[in-house]
């Protein structure tokens, strides 16, 4: 058994978590107090030293002497306005940094989501469906290969907003919907094992290193 | 026979040419060297001029200059030694040099041995910079011919991205033209989303239970696309929320989305007039760490037990252990994720999941204004050129791949041309 | 002018930064719109911060049903805060990095918060179990195929999927579980991301142009476009 402090209040920590499966009691309001807590308290000091002190103070002052980078103070000002939210008076200028953040976002992931999401896997998907192999059709990969493609096709005919799932239409759509749910069940069943793995971990923590149940 | 006198000086003439040609190699040679230590602008220090090893330098160096870019980068190609290639571990690295605006030469690089380009990213548009290599064995260095001094350009516009900027114009002009068009009312159609529709039931059955509603509008920032879906979303939510005058908790992961979050419900509430119900506390700061919020919501959820879940935005891992919390407090959930990897563990435990572009097309859709309708239609026409760009593409791959049709290769490279921009 | 001037301000920045993309001189806008991000942030964070203390004293003040929690939130928050600004038993001093090994703020790290975290992200062994249950009870034809596919999947990973369907012969291995495994994640659910990441692109470009030009408002607190 471990004899560390440390070790005792993870070990603990652990296992008021863990608690919570069996039903809401106060060991874990107590844990997930102190995760709350510690958590922001770690994040403000991050916050403080990585992007106030790093980037905004050392951007504008750099400690080496060298030029210090005038647009930076347009991020202070724009972070004293979101402050403004305190005031009843003038917490309608603390709109001006979050639509200046909105537009932004906007515009930088329009392109960059677009052509990463959209452009490359249209060109990814443009591929032959039949599959040589030495001379002779590779069957597996050409079914494979068909596959893809049909369900692609299928996939987006799914998602068309402005035409009703009937007829020919629907039926398309209908097989997109079950393509769709194999890449769900893929997924899925793909996660198990990893989560699993990750029990084991805290189990070998709890077990291994402060009960010393385990070499 | 030849006198003493004539033999004498015979001597004598051989002996000063003798000297005249000593002196004069030794000249050349001297020549030479400094020839040699001009042209290289070399610190001496760092090349052992007296060479041990004779080791055969890099070739045809060409320098050029990176196209559609801002004039800060420039990329060097060269024929690697030929010691490189017959002995192995003759030659050991190449050292690139730079010469700026006619100065010393720096060392700016060392690469290893087949090296055979470089992109030096320090450049600045108003210099001239020339470059050589260096090979460099165990005891020697040589160097390459300097190349021409070049100036790094910038371009205004990058013509690789042209077929990008042509397709985002068409699906733009698309959109916003639909949106006209919906303004001057014509009347679209949009299928029917089933998440959607149920909202206003999911709403209701929270005011019927008196229990709150839960929204989470992802664990991510206000920089990131999903949680600005998820706030608009909030925003329709809370307007049937105010109406129905049921009590609706918003806790966040980060500062700046409670702030917004704020806003878009006390609005809300405004609009449904309905201002003396909003409070401030319907949304709060919980804390940025992705599991201490979800260890605050999931405690939330077991204690005030809401009747309804909203789950709109980007999550992660986090997905299934709030969507299972959920279930076991018998809410009924709505969710809608951007994620891939989590829409399948939203769609397993929730009852309605928004796939894919269906969270971005929520707002557009509850809203229910024809000119955010507009820009559903013009979605749609985007995946008809997707869907259109994958048939002649797969047919042309096809023809070019199993019946080696030339034509049909042709088509194929200008579609790949057209949508693998960078 | 109060509800003008963000709508401008929004399709400015959007625009000025779609067009970055663009033109060279302008690509490391993006960059400095991430260095901005990250300093707003950390002013929002007062807010955000604050209004977290703020609610815990009114509950501990007030003496309201949880208050012995929120004095162990407080208590929590204020000593990883004092840990961390006055860099407390770092053996650097006070201009060492505050992730120093072996300073309270550290330790606390990693003996308090990751832990914490860890175990959480444990729990999805057992929420994934429960969620399992549920889902394979297939109700309709689309869950049935979730979960044939969850299964294949599930067993092409675990040796008893190996031994299942080892006797299969080789001409015919595409049907022994793992490699039926391997085939549904190179070719169906493939193809299914990509029909998600497709309409992904598109409906982020919809989205965004609506944003850019002023008609989805929401997100301000506005609310007709």
């Amino acid at each position: 058994m471990s004899t560390e402090f440390g070790v005792w209040v993870a070990a603990l920590m652990t296992i008021g978590l863990f608690s919570f499966l069996y039903k809401d009691n106060p060991f874990f309001k107590v844990c997930e107090a102190v995760f709350i807590g510690s958590s922001t308290g770690y994040w403000a000091v991050v916050y403080f030293f990585d992007n106030l002190q790093k980037k905004l103070w050392e951007g504008i002052f750099p400690p080496d002497g060298a030029v210090g980078d005038a647009w930076l103070w347009g991020g202070a000002i724009l972070g004293i306005l979101m402050l403004c939210r305190l005031s009843n008076k003038i917490g309608w200028i603390a709109r001006w940094p979050v639509s200046f953040i909105v537009g932004a976002t906007a515009g930088l992931y329009m392109i960059n989501y677009f052509v990463s999401s959209a452009m490359m896997q249209v060109a990814s998907t443009m591929q032959s469906l039949v599959v040589t192999n030495g001379g002779g059709i590779d069957w597996q990969a050409t079914i494979g290969s068909v596959v893809v493609a049909v369900a692609v096709v299928s996939g987006l005919i799914y998602f068309f907003f402005s035409k009703e799932h009937t007829g020919a239409f629907g039926g398309v759509a209908k097989v997109g919907i079950w393509f769709l749910m194999i890449t769900f069940g893929a997924s899925f069943g793909y996660t198990v094992m990893s989560r699993m793995s990750l029990l084991i971990g805290r189990m070998d923590y709890l077990f291994g290193d402060w009960l010393g149940m385990i070499r | 026979m030849v006198s003493t006198a004539n033999q004498g000086d015979r001597r004598c003439a051989t002996n000063l040419i003798r000297l005249l040609l000593v002196t004069f190699a030794v000249l050349l040679t001297f020549l030479h060297n400094r020839a040699l230590a001009d042209n290289s602008a070399v610190d001496t220090s760092s090349v052992v001029s007296a060479s041990i090893t004779p080791l055969a330098p890099p070739t045809s160096l060409v320098v050029s200059d990176h196209v559609y870019d801002n004039a800060e980068r420039l990329d060097l190609v060269w024929v690697p030694s030929i010691d490189d290639k017959l002995i192995a571990s003759k030659l050991i690295e190449y050292r690139v040099y730079r010469i700026t605006d006619s100065g010393d030469g720096q060392r700016i690089a060392v690469l290893p041995a087949g090296a055979n380009s470089f992109s030096d990213e320090n450049v600045e548009s108003g210099h001239q910079y020339s470059y050589y290599i260096t090979s460099v064995g165990a005891d020697s260095e040589f160097p390459s011919i300097s190349s021409e001094p070049i100036e790094p350009e910038r371009e205004w516009l990058n013509y690789h991205l042209i077929s990008l900027l042509l397709i985002c114009m068409i699906i733009g002009v698309a959109i916003t033209y639909f949106i006209e068009t919906a303004r001057r009312g014509k009347k679209l159609f949009i299928r029917r989303i089933a998440g959607l529709e149920a909202i206003d039931d999911a709403v209701g059955r929270a005011t019927e239970m008196g229990r709150p509603i839960l929204f989470i509008p992802g664990i991510q920032d206000m920089d990131d696309v999903g949680t600005v879906a998820g706030v608009t979303i909030l925003g329709r939510v809370c307007r049937v929320v105010a109406e129905f005058d049921t009590k609706i908790s918003v806790p966040t992961s980060r500062s700046l989305v409670m702030t917004a979050a704020r806003e878009t419900i006390k609005t809300a509430y405004q609009t449904a007039g309905r201002p003396d119900k909003y409070s401030d506390d319907m949304s709060n700061y919980i804390t940025d760490e992705q599991f201490g919020y979800v260890a605050a919501v999931n405690g939330i959820m077991v204690r005030e037990k809401p009747a309804t879940c909203f789950y709109m935005g980007t999550f992660y891992a986090e997905s299934l252990l709030l969507a299972e919390t959920g279930n076991s407090v018998g809410a009924i959930q709505i969710a809608g994720t951007s994620n891939p990897m989590q829409i399948p563990f939203f769609v397993v435990a929730c009852d309605f999941t928004l796939i894919g572009e269906e969270l971005f097309a929520a707002s557009a859709y509850l809203s229910s204004e024809p000119k955010q309708l507009g820009s559903l239609k013009g979605q749609d026409l985007g995946k008809a050129i997707a869907l259109t760009a994958i048939t002649i593409g797969v047919i042309a791959a096809t023809g070019s791949s199993a019946w080696h049709i030339g034509w049909m290769q042709d088509i194929l490279n200008a579609l790949e041309s057209i949508f693998l921009t960078r | 002018m109060k509800r003008e001037i963000p709508l401008i301000i929004t399709f400015s920045v959007g625009v000025l930064l779609i067009l970055s993309v663009f033109i060279p001189p302008t690509e490391h806008w993006g960059e400095t719109f991430s260095l901005f991000f990250d300093i707003i942030a950390v002013f929002a964070f007062f807010l955000g911060g604050g209004n977290l203390v703020r609610t815990h004293i009114s509950k501990l003040s007030g003496k309201k049903a949880g208050w012995v929690y929120s004095a162990v939130t407080l208590a929590a928050f204020f000593f990883m805060l004092a840990a961390g600004l006055f860099k407390i038993a770092n053996i650097g001093g006070i201009g060492a990095p505050v992730t120093e090994n072996g300073s309270l703020f550290q330790e606390s790290f990693n003996y308090v918060m990751n832990p914490l975290g860890a175990t959480m992200y444990a729990l999805l062994a057992f929420f994934i179990a429960s969620a399992s249950y549920r889902a394979f009870r297939a109700k309709n034809r689309e869950a049935t195929i979730l979960l044939v596919a969850a299964f294949i999947i599930l067993l092409g990973r675990t040796p008893l999927g190996v031994a299942v369907t080892s006797w299969i012969p080789d001409s015919w291995d595409i049907f022994q579980i793992p490699n039926m495994a391997i085939w549904i994640m190179n070719s169906p659910n493939l193809a299914g991301q990509r029909a998600i990441l497709i309409g992904i692109g598109l409906g982020v470009a919809s989205m965004s142009l609506r944003v850019i030009l002023g008609i989805e408002r929401t997100y301000l607190g506005e609310d007709k476009g």
